[in-house]
């Protein structure tokens, strides 16, 4: 199975050079991969059937919980009929679709053969985080598929729409995963839906979990994404918008529906916004022209039906929903690849100028009526069949249940209505246009409708095929199996009943255009593709407005923040640790250190204070050697020359630097003068926490440190000096002191090439000469090698 | 074997000292970076085998026992950040060196550009490597003062301000690490790191909680934790792409990695460390908003920068093995993307003559390469699977479940929001810059500044030096196994913290 | 650890000062600030080492009575390293001071763009235009508009 996937990587890998070779066969080769799957799995099937679900493993990153597992069962079998069968389909359609010589052929056959593998990836994953891993594959192929080379705008919104919405989900239900798999206590998907975990987180992350189901299966209110990605090439649309992608939210949902179908807060999202897509879907078809988005919005209201008997949660309906699953993979694929013949022989695909086609293409339209009467749910179709399993389920007589029965009723009318629409705006033929020219259908394409449309008429009176794929997913369910089977007869029943009066309602409401004069029943401003822009403009809005508050761009400002914090985080921190230590306070330790605090203090004080450049210069000179004095009495003689040593460099680099400045300091504008008091404020309660930290942490020790003391002991054996301070400097920690030169290396040379730079610099336009003939840099780079 | 743990360090300040004699001999200054830092790399590669199998490698400089001389460790950590950096580094020279050869030619004498930046290297190295926390503030200072002169270089008018801003936060920043030093000498008396738990351990619990916040805010700003991040878009997107490049790949990272080194060993996991999952959280999707707001691509990367920083946080408050694996992978996941990313713009800027993306298009169709560099990293930044960011982030998010108090799960949630806006500002520049009609460059908006944004061609260099970051995150993805196990048993050595101080202080646990 | 209030009392005027003159907008008085908060840090790590006592040299006094070494070779190394950045941040006021004719510290232009652009988007709230780059098109209109397919 992991070997099938990566086929598919690789031949991905290899298509573009393909392409540059064959042209549009390159989607033939692509073809192979998932052909060569759908016969492999089908041979096997037995193993999935016979329970005995073969499992392989392969390790990525097992101690963060990364490995891939596959495991092959029912309900991965049916999917992959669905997603290698289709994808083989549509591989071979394109080959005929794409123009010859089409330079994205390379591109588009490579993402579709790599999509092809994620989504086998998807249905086979039997870890959480595999799971999520191909899910959001075939989120960026799509992507990239539906952008193509971006060049207009439809197509870039269109594609970040759907990339933004199904990433939303994507995340969230990854999100959902690891609580489950972590409140579980293994990522497996078959140990979790062996022993569901309960309480707690659990129903959060079912709700999370729904939520990448929704988005990816284009659920209300998420779905404006779908119509919008019908930009996209048609048979892209055929596989990724109907048949694969956009069922891996029905099957996600499907996936874990066995242990999760009692608790409520899976079971009444997933059936009210099931319903309501299922309703709203129908609704919007009916108002469309253009065949591909009323399919789109067909493949909604679909999605939505899907949903609902999930949620339902009987074995029956679970039997009628993959049995429909089937089924709309069958005609709606049967039903996009159609539009796309009509799209590409007619270069239209508006319903108002297409006439007479039926008669034209009398083998194509056969085809595509036997897709659309399954779509209808009419006899003797699979379509039927799945829908009358359905209508069965929920007939137990429980209100829950028969709520949802009307429901489905009414989004049934729908679709036949919206079915019948499709089929007349097709291929019907208008008086009052002129008949459509156009050449022969093709052999081929026709062909590859015929084959899904066929078999839904075949499945329909022989469901014995597929049925213990489709009964052996119901079993997973921890109900008593019904005896019920698939069946085009099952005598005369009220499900019959009702499939007629559904087809009879569907067929007067499509009569009598109900729905266009119903425009406007809907505001404007609740549509969803409206919150959609709501949220990106509000994200886009949000985030100019905090940023532009917050990142004020003022050094001051952010220096001030700093300092803040500074105070107000280990602050805290000392507040909740309770009571300290205490420390023994001292006035002074020497008379000396008194007269020598004022002068610092007051020279600092100064500082603050003074006009002139100079002055202050010099005040903190004073500082500085008040500083070096307060050394002295404090009994560090080396410390003190170095502090005088380099005060006096200092103050000499300074006068230097300011010689070239105006003798005053500018004074600040007036903006800036409210601020003042603020910054003295801050800086005041800084500096006064920095000292107060000084006296408590004081308290924790006494005496000398060890290694100070060893220091003492050990100088004049180890190093021969009887300073400590210097031995300490040049020996015991000699490396600090082999930075030390290295910063002050850096920083000559980094003030000498500045200082030198603007003695080299020129005029613009010579510098402009000089990058040109590029032989000499133009700033003071060589200058340290004076040094 | 010991010795190897100073070459990292000793090396490359060797090598400066050599090229900046060599300042006439272009030739001579590119071998010895090149040569320095393969030779870093070798070195980090076996220091990373020995102290995986044997436990932490030390060495006592000067023959002196700590606490008493300064101490020199790599353990797993500190080697694998060795090797990640000197991995990038590398790449980043060769980029700069493609670079500086197409636009000034082969002859041309650059004196500062080379010994500075093996300076730096050296700072970095001495950062991961020493075990004594004033050693560590001279690493630090000399990373930066070296940081200094490479972001001052050829400085123009428009880009002197930002400058400005860097060098003045970055000082303040060492001053209150000096003021850090000596609240930990005044409250211990020593400044070894591996003598300093137990030490610790003995002080008052608002005392440990206060000394380990205020640690937070000395290198909190370094590594742009929110709130005190605002320098960073200000002032990294203004200098040339490859010391943007190291600077947002390695310089934030040696923050993360001081926080990491200082947490873990020297303070106990209390209730102040919720504060640190809230910080995560503001610096998470403060950081991210900030990217969505920005048009310019250097910039909004820069925030996305600061946004990452937050998950590093997350993992490292949650102070669960799990959570430390996390933040290990994901340093060495973004040092390389990042860095990756920032080359990758500057080649963008040089072919389209401007940092907007407003006024960029069509890169993907006219440059198919460079769309491949950029969509690479990129994806793996926003966390797509199956790309390094991926691997990281389920390690992070996994551990936050793990976790399952409150805040761990918003902060967990705040993650997975990040990454989907992270999505969402990297689809910006996707479709901005690389969709659409394929545009003519744009005339170089400041001719005086050579380096912001100058158009011209690319040369073999640079691309290939891109292309093997690239490579390099494609490769963290692949060995994602062997990486995270290994990131697995170096945080455990991290919490457990006495595999350290037996290596340094030997079995008796302290001096003699 | 008996602490000397003279001392604390410096330290908390240095700092204070410090503090202040580096959130100035004169790129001088805040080089200033970064001085007299390097010469409050030192005088710090010298207060962090304990009381005062014989200078450090073997033999001259009792060890007990001698001042505590290390944060004096500490400070050492840091005044050293204070002064090396110092006198390189003087370098950059001279070289900004050549290139823009003012030695302030002025504000992110990139940002200040940001701030306007945020001001003008809460201003417009009432009317229903759409900022050009929203809504997931990312880019400013363009002219051709048919999708080529």
């Amino acid at each position: 199975m992991l070997t099938a996937i990566a086929a598919h990587f690789v031949l991905a890998a290899v298509l573009p050079l393909i392409a540059r070779r064959w042209g549009r066969g390159a989607f033939v080769v692509g073809a192979v991969a998932p052909a060569l799957t759908l016969v492999l799995a089908v041979s096997h099937a037995d193993d999935a059937l016979a329970a005995r679900h073969p499992t392989e493993t392969l390790a990525w990153a097992p101690g963060i919980g990364l490995e891939f597992t596959a495991r092959f069962d029912e309900l991965a079998l049916l999917m992959i009929l669905l997603v290698s069968g289709i994808g083989a389909l549509v591989l071979c359609y394109y080959a005929c679709y794409a123009k010859p010589g089409d330079r994205a052929v390379g591109r588009d056959s490579a993402l579709l053969v790599l999509f092809a593998g994620s989504m086998l990836g998807l249905v086979l994953a039997d870890d959480v985080i595999s799971l999520y891993i191909f899910w959001e594959l075939t989120t960026v192929c799509s992507f990239l598929l539906v952008g193509g080379d971006g060049l207009t705008k439809k197509l870039r919104k269109s594609a970040t729409q759907a990339l933004l919405v199904t990433s939303l989900g994507g995340l969230s239900m990854l999100l959902g995963l690891i609580l489950l798999a972590s409140a579980s206590g293994t990522t497996r998907i078959s140990e979790i839906l062996a022993d569901p975990p309960g309480g707690g987180v659990v129903p959060i992350a079912v709700v999370l979990i729904l939520l990448g189901a929704f988005t990816k299966s284009a659920q209300v209110p998420f779905h404006p994404w779908l119509p919008g990605a019908m930009v996209a090439p048609t048979p892209v649309s055929a596989y990724l918008h109907a048949a694969a992608m956009v069922k891996a939210g029905v099957y996600l949902v499907a996936r874990f529906a066995p242990a999760f179908s009692d608790l409520p807060a899976w079971w009444v999202p997933i059936v009210v916004l099931g319903l309501w897509t299922m309703v709203l879907g129908g609704f919007r078809a009916l108002r469309q022209h253009d065949l591909k988005t009323l399919l789109a919005y067909g493949t909604i209201s679909q999605l939505g039906f899907l949903m609902v008997l999930v949620g339902a949660g009987t074995w029956i309906t679970a039997l009628a929903d993959v049995t429909l699953v089937l089924a709309h993979g069958l005609f709606k694929s049967a039903l996009f690849l159609t539009v796309g013949i009509i799209d590409k022989r007619t270069g239209t695909r508006d319903i108002r100028e297409l006439s007479g086609l039926g008669s034209r293409w009398p083998v194509l339209t056969a085809f595509a009526t036997l897709a659309v009467l399954s779509m209808a749910g009419v006899p003797p179709l699979l379509g039927f069949v799945g829908k009358e399993a359905a209508i069965e389920g929920l007939l137990t007589g429980d209100p829950k249940d028969l709520a949802l029965l009307a429901g489905v009723m009414l989004g049934s009318v729908f679709t036949v209505a919206y079915s019948l629409r499709f089929l007349v705006g097709a291929f019907g033929t208008r008086p009052t246009v002129a008949p459509t020219k156009a050449p022969p259908s093709g052999v081929a394409m026709t062909t590859m409708v015929g084959i899904p449309a066929v078999a839904s008429l075949v499945l329909a009176f022989a469901p014995w095929i597929v049925e213990p794929v489709l009964a052996g997913y119901a079993d997973t369910y921890p109900l008593p199996a019904p005896d019920y089977h698939l069946a085009l007869w099952h005598g005369l029943t009220l499900p019959l009943l009702i499939s007629a009066v559904i087809i009879a309602a569907g067929y007067a409401m499509y009569r009598a255009s109900l729905a266009p004069k119903l425009a406007g029943w809907i505001p404007e401003r609740m549509s969803a593709q409206n919150g959609y822009r709501a949220a990106v403009m509000g994200l886009d809005r949000g985030a100019l407005s905090i940023t532009g508050r917050l990142q004020a761009g003022s050094l001051p400002t952010y220096l001030g923040i700093i300092l803040v914090t500074m105070v107000v985080l280990p602050g805290a921190g000392l507040l909740a640790g309770g009571p300290l230590s205490p420390t023994e306070l001292r006035a002074w330790d020497s008379w000396m250190q008194l007269p020598l605090a004022v002068l610092v203090l007051a020279a600092a004080g100064t500082v603050v204070l003074a006009r002139r450049r100079l002055t202050a210069v010099l005040l903190t000179g004073v500082v500085g050697y008040g500083i070096g004095a307060l050394f002295i009495v404090d009994g560090g003689a080396d410390l003190a020359l170095a502090q005088f040593l380099v005060e006096s460099l200092t103050l000499v680099v300074f006068v230097f630097v300011i010689r070239r400045f105006p003798p005053r300091f500018v004074d600040a504008r007036p903006y800036f003068r409210r601020a003042r008091w603020v910054k003295a404020g801050i800086a005041a309660v800084a500096g006064t926490f920095v000292a107060v930290l000084a006296v408590l942490y004081s308290g924790s020790r006494d005496g000398l440190p060890e290694a100070s003391r060893f220091y003492i002991e050990n100088a004049e054996s180890a190093t021969g000096a009887s300073n400590v301070v210097n031995a300490i400097i040049v020996d015991f920690r000699a490396f600090d002191t082999i930075g030390e030169i290295a910063v002050l290396a850096v920083a000559a040379t980094g003030a000498a090439s500045l200082i030198l730079a603007r003695a080299r610099q020129r005029p613009p336009s010579l510098a402009a000469l000089d990058e040109t003939d590029g032989t000499d840099e133009t700033d003071g780079e060589r200058t340290e090698v004076k040094r | 074997m010991t010795v190897l743990v100073a070459l990292p360090v000793l090396l490359p300040l060797f090598a400066a000292a050599l090229s900046l004699i060599a300042g006439r001999s272009p030739r001579v200054q590119r071998l010895l970076g090149v040569g320095v830092l393969t030779a870093i790399a070798a070195i980090a590669v076996v220091l990373l085998l020995e102290t995986d199998r044997n436990g932490p490698v030390v060495l006592q400089f000067g023959g002196y026992a700590a606490p008493f001389g300064i101490t020199l460790v790599a353990d797993r950590l500190s080697a694998l950040l060795l090797l990640v950096s000197a991995l990038v580094t590398l790449a980043v020279l060769i980029f700069s060196i493609g670079q500086r050869i197409t636009d000034y030619g082969r002859q041309t004498a650059s004196t500062a550009f080379h010994p500075m930046y093996l300076m730096l290297c050296a700072g970095v190295s001495l950062a991961y490597l020493t075990g004594d926390l004033f050693n560590l503030f001279v690493a630090f200072e000399i990373m930066l003062a070296s940081s200094y002169v490479l972001i001052t270089r050829r400085t123009t008018a428009a880009r002197v301000r930002a400058s400005m801003t860097y060098v003045i936060v970055s000082l303040t920043s060492s001053l209150l690490f000096i003021t850090m030093i000596a609240l930990v000498y005044a409250a211990t008396g020593t400044v070894n790191l591996a003598a300093l738990p137990a030490k610790i351990a003995e002080l008052d619990a608002g005392v440990q909680s206060s000394l380990a916040l205020f640690m937070v805010v000395v290198f909190g700003i370094k590594a742009a934790l929110v709130p005190m991040h605002f320098w960073l878009p200000d002032s990294y997107p203004t200098a040339p792409a490859p010391i943007t490049a190291v600077f947002a790949g390695l310089l934030t990272k040696v923050g993360v990695y001081a926080l990491i080194r200082t947490q873990t060993l020297v303070f106990i996991h209390d209730a102040s460390w919720t504060v640190l999952l809230v910080i995560a959280m503001l610096t998470m999707i403060i950081g991210v908003l900030g990217a969505i707001a920005q048009n310019d691509l250097n910039r909004m990367l820069s925030f996305l920068l600061v946004s990452h920083i937050g998950y590093m946080l997350f993992g490292l408050a949650l102070f669960t093995v799990l959570g430390l694996a996390g933040v290990i992978l994901y340093v060495v996941h973004h040092i390389t993307v990042q860095a990756a990313l920032f080359l990758t713009s500057g080649i963008i800027t040089r072919h389209t003559g401007t940092v907007s993306l407003q006024a960029m298009s069509g890169v993907a169709k006219a440059y198919p390469l460079v769309a491949v560099l950029f969509a690479l990293p990129a994806l793996s930044l926003a966390g797509i699977p199956p790309f390094s960011g991926f691997v990281a982030k389920i390690a992070l998010l996994q551990a936050g479940a793990a976790v399952g108090t409150p805040v761990a799960y918003a902060v967990t949630a705040a993650a997975v929001v990040t990454s989907l806006l992270t999505l969402f500002a990297v689809t910006k520049i996707w479709v901005g810059a690389f969709w659409g009609k394929v545009a003519e460059p744009h005339a170089d908006p400041d001719p005086t500044d050579e380096v912001t944004v100058g158009t011209g061609s690319t040369s073999k260099g640079m691309l290939v030096a891109t292309g093997g970051l690239v490579a390099v995150s494609v490769l963290i993805a692949v060995f994602a196994g062997p990486l995270a196990a290994m990131s697995e048993r170096a945080a455990a050595d991290l919490l457990d913290g006495g595999a350290y101080q037996t290596a340094v202080l030997g079995a008796d646990g302290g001096g003699r | 650890m008996t602490v000397n209030i003279t001392m604390v009392i410096v330290l908390a005027g240095l700092y204070t000062v410090g503090f202040y003159l580096l959130m100035q907008r004169s790129l001088m008085r805040v080089i200033l600030g970064i001085v007299i908060l390097g010469h409050g840090a030192n005088l710090f790590l010298q207060v962090a080492g304990g009381p005062p006592g014989e200078p450090a040299f073997v033999g001259s006094a009792v060890i007990q009575a001698m001042v505590d070494p290390l944060p004096q070779a500490l400070a050492l190394t840091a005044i050293v390293i204070t002064f090396a950045l110092t006198t390189f941040l003087l370098a950059l006021a001279y070289r900004s001071w050549a290139l823009l004719g003012h030695d302030e510290v002025q504000d992110d232009v990139e940002d200040r763009r940001i701030r306007e652009a945020a001001e003008r988007d809460e201003d417009s709230d009432d009317s229903d235009t759409e900022p050009s780059e929203a809504v997931a098109g990312f880019e400013a209109p363009e002219a051709s508009e048919e999708v080529p397919r």
